[in-house]
């Protein structure tokens, strides 16, 4: 316990030099621009700076990244208060309760409420990441080859199911698609090239980052422009600083929202959009002004925020501690890791466990850089909301185009990018949910390789896949989940258990 | 009509409601594709070299995972394609058709033509400069005056073209060549 608080002050320490600090005000501010303008996305803006930190120091890069993606999931809210139109997926429950407000003319109120309850989403999770994550990195050290080929099936079913609610078969079709494509390449035990049709280029696999590139930046290009019409801004000028006695007047929905944010991070491939509508949808349950949501509850908003901004720490317990990104930025800041050799998982806690506190001192500073910006700087993110869209998604889409040539500089992937933007796009129009594509493209290796370890270790024998405790409670988990999203299954289950309830009363 | 369909945005009243026709009809041409893939990939995993020469484990063949994968993808493209078939969707032919070819979609296309003419063919044939130059330049005259809604004056739109076209490419270029040291294409 003690040891962490003393690693937390050195992390701390560690950023508080004016190169640091410089770099905390220009990517948090950065991130809050990418968030606010619609069609940049967080996972976007966190891909295409990869290559800008390439030759940056390892702690500074890291830091830029995670400036710019918990900028980014705060600075939605701005576009969903004045624009009525989610800056980032994850701000589309803001959307909700935060444009009514501002058609009330309370937008500065809505503005600074997002602000605070963003900054104590962040904070909550960020207090459950130092508590959390050394538990679970300790814990981690126990698993072997049996339970890592289990935890990443868990990864990729979990995020099918839950991201996309209504239809988890098209998550799941997602999820095999990217743990599909991971199958591209050589593959790790034998060193056999699989599906690369003679192209020395698919040799070395699907990079990530070329394809995160496409799925989350040429995909969302061809959504934005897609749309004809353009969203006003309704604006007001009242008071954006709240009161105290209006932000803690909702204690009880902050805590509860940040908590269910910090757990929705925790689950693999979930990411911040869940973690908001989750919070929301609690919120609106227990609340007693219930009637008021969707009307401009100012409830709601904090709810929305305080959920989304939580899931960002949330997000880095099971990045840090176990490899599995927790949502999808989070899978490119993996793939940013590593190329900065930083290899998050199990070893991470003893190999540096200075990494741990480093992120958590980067939250706590950006968190603060998102307060002072989000409070003071109105007027100029009100004209970052202005610029014209097909001004800059051509811009965007250069960037797009040399962000993943200039890795591996290579022109193949360009066409990777491309690629992955033209299947990204058609899927999302069907409604096939982005993020188990991303953690399958991911978690195939994984998958993969422990699998056919774990066989090779027993000399063909499954049974320890099964028998070894954690195994088989992750296995059955995994197996549940399944069951459950099969309509004919689950309104069953709920029949018996209606059925339960009513013998009982 | 492009509002419930799949080349537009769904309102979010609807989401709750049942799926659209069209998105029915995407989902059964959908559900094919993936049994046709998933065929192919089972079959080539199936064929994969068991690397008998090395003697190594059956159960560890290169072909193991990629075979599994197929095998759920072609259940999952089974429940999908069969589960369209038996969900009726009156007009869901026409409906698609009418996304297929709705104002959003040619937007949509447009972008797909510019983008894939300057990732795929003029970057690599032109100096990187040239090329995002000429990107940007003609990305933001088609759409803000050709494609937009209240079209933009062709005299307006020139100068901010030319310089965000000029901008770009000097800035882009600059920075990746000269700072991170990248040969551009």
């Amino acid at each position: 316990m003690f040891d962490g608080l003393g690693l937390l002050a050195t992390g701390i320490g560690h950023f508080l030099t004016p190169l640091s600090l410089f770099n905390i005000v220009w990517a948090t501010l950065l991130g809050i621009v990418i968030g606010a303008l619609p069609g940049l996305t967080a996972t976007m803006g966190v891909a295409l700076l990869v290559t800008l930190t390439y030759k940056m120091d390892p702690d500074q890069a890291i830091l830029c990244l995670m400036c710019i993606y918990s900028g980014a999931i705060y600075g939605g809210s701005r576009t969903a208060i004045l624009l009525a139109i989610p800056g980032t997926p994850a701000s589309a429950a803001t959307t909700l309760d935060g444009h009514p407000l501002a058609l009330q003319g309370k937008a500065g109120l809505a503005m600074g409420l997002a602000t605070t309850s963003s900054a104590l989403g962040t904070i909550i999770g960020i207090v459950a990441l130092a508590l959390i994550a050394p538990m679970l990195g300790e814990a981690a050290l126990r698993f072997g080859t049996y339970e890592f080929f289990w935890l990443a099936l868990f990864g990729v079913v979990i995020s099918g199911q839950l991201t996309a609610m209504d239809d988890p078969l098209k998550g799941y079709i997602a999820g095999i698609l990217g743990l599909l494509v991971a199958m591209v390449g050589m593959e790790s035990l034998h060193a056999y090239q699989r599906f690369t049709f003679g192209m020395p280029a698919l040799g070395g696999g699907i990079d990530l980052i070329p394809a995160m590139v496409g799925a989350f930046g040429f995909a969302e290009i061809l959504a934005v422009m897609k749309r004809s019409a353009q969203a006003r801004i309704v604006s007001s000028s009242d008071r954006v600083v709240p009161r105290l006695g209006e932000v803690l007047r909702y204690w009880k929905t902050i805590l509860r929202s940040g908590l269910i944010g910090t757990f929705v991070g925790i689950v693999p491939g979930v990411g911040e959009d869940v973690g908001a509508w989750a919070s929301y949808a609690a919120a609106k349950r227990s609340s007693k002004e219930a009637k008021l949501f969707g009307r401009g509850s100012q409830e709601g908003l904090i709810a929305a925020e305080t959920g989304n901004s939580a899931v960002v720490p949330g997000a880095m317990i099971p990045t840090l501690t176990l490899a599995l990104p927790g949502s999808a930025a989070a899978a490119v800041l993996i793939a940013a890791m590593f190329i900065h050799g930083i290899r998050p998982g199990p070893l991470l806690m003893t190999e540096s466990p200075e990494t741990l506190y480093q992120i958590v001192a980067i939250l706590l500073f950006s968190t603060l850089a998102i307060l002072v910006f989000g409070l003071t700087l109105t007027k100029p993110l009100l004209k970052v909301l202005a610029v014209p869209r097909e001004r800059l998604m051509a811009v965007v889409y250069v960037l797009c185009v040399v962000g993943s040539f200039a890795i591996t500089q290579r022109l193949f992937d360009v066409y990777v990018m491309v690629g992955f933007g033209i299947i990204g796009f058609i899927l999302r129009e069907m409604k096939y949910p982005m993020a188990p594509l991303v953690l399958g493209i991911i978690l195939g290796d994984l998958l993969d390789l422990n699998l056919r370890r774990g066989l090779l270790l027993t000399n063909g024998d499954p049974s320890p896949f099964f028998t070894r405790p954690i195994s088989a409670v992750i296995c059955g988990i995994i197996v549940v989940t399944i069951m459950m999203s099969i309509p004919a299954v689950s309104k069953r289950v709920r029949a018996v258990f209606n059925r339960t309830k009513a013998a009982q009363s | 009509m492009d509002e419930t369909g799949p080349g537009g945005t769904v309102p979010p009243a609807a989401i709750d409601t049942a799926e659209p026709p069209a998105m029915i009809k995407a989902d059964l041409l959908a559900g094919l594709f993936f049994i046709v893939l998933s065929v192919a990939t089972l079959v080539a995993s199936w064929n994969m070299d068991r690397l008998t020469a090395r003697r190594i484990n059956p159960l560890t063949v290169p072909g193991l995972v990629p075979g599994i994968l197929s095998a759920a993808l072609l259940v999952c493209g089974l429940i999908l394609a069969i589960r369209s078939v038996r969900t009726s969707a009156p007009g869901g032919w026409h409906d698609l058709r009418q996304a297929i070819v709705s104002t959003a979609a040619q937007r949509a296309g447009a972008v797909l033509l510019l983008t894939l003419a300057y990732a795929l063919v003029l970057v690599g044939l032109l100096p990187f400069w040239l090329a995002t130059g000429l990107f940007v330049f003609v990305f933001i005259m088609v759409f803000e005056t050709w494609l937009a809604a209240p079209r933009q004056p062709l005299l307006q739109t020139m100068p901010w073209a030319f310089g965000l076209a000029v901008a770009t490419a000097t800035l882009v270029t600059l920075v990746f060549e000269r700072l991170f040291l990248v040969r551009l294409p």
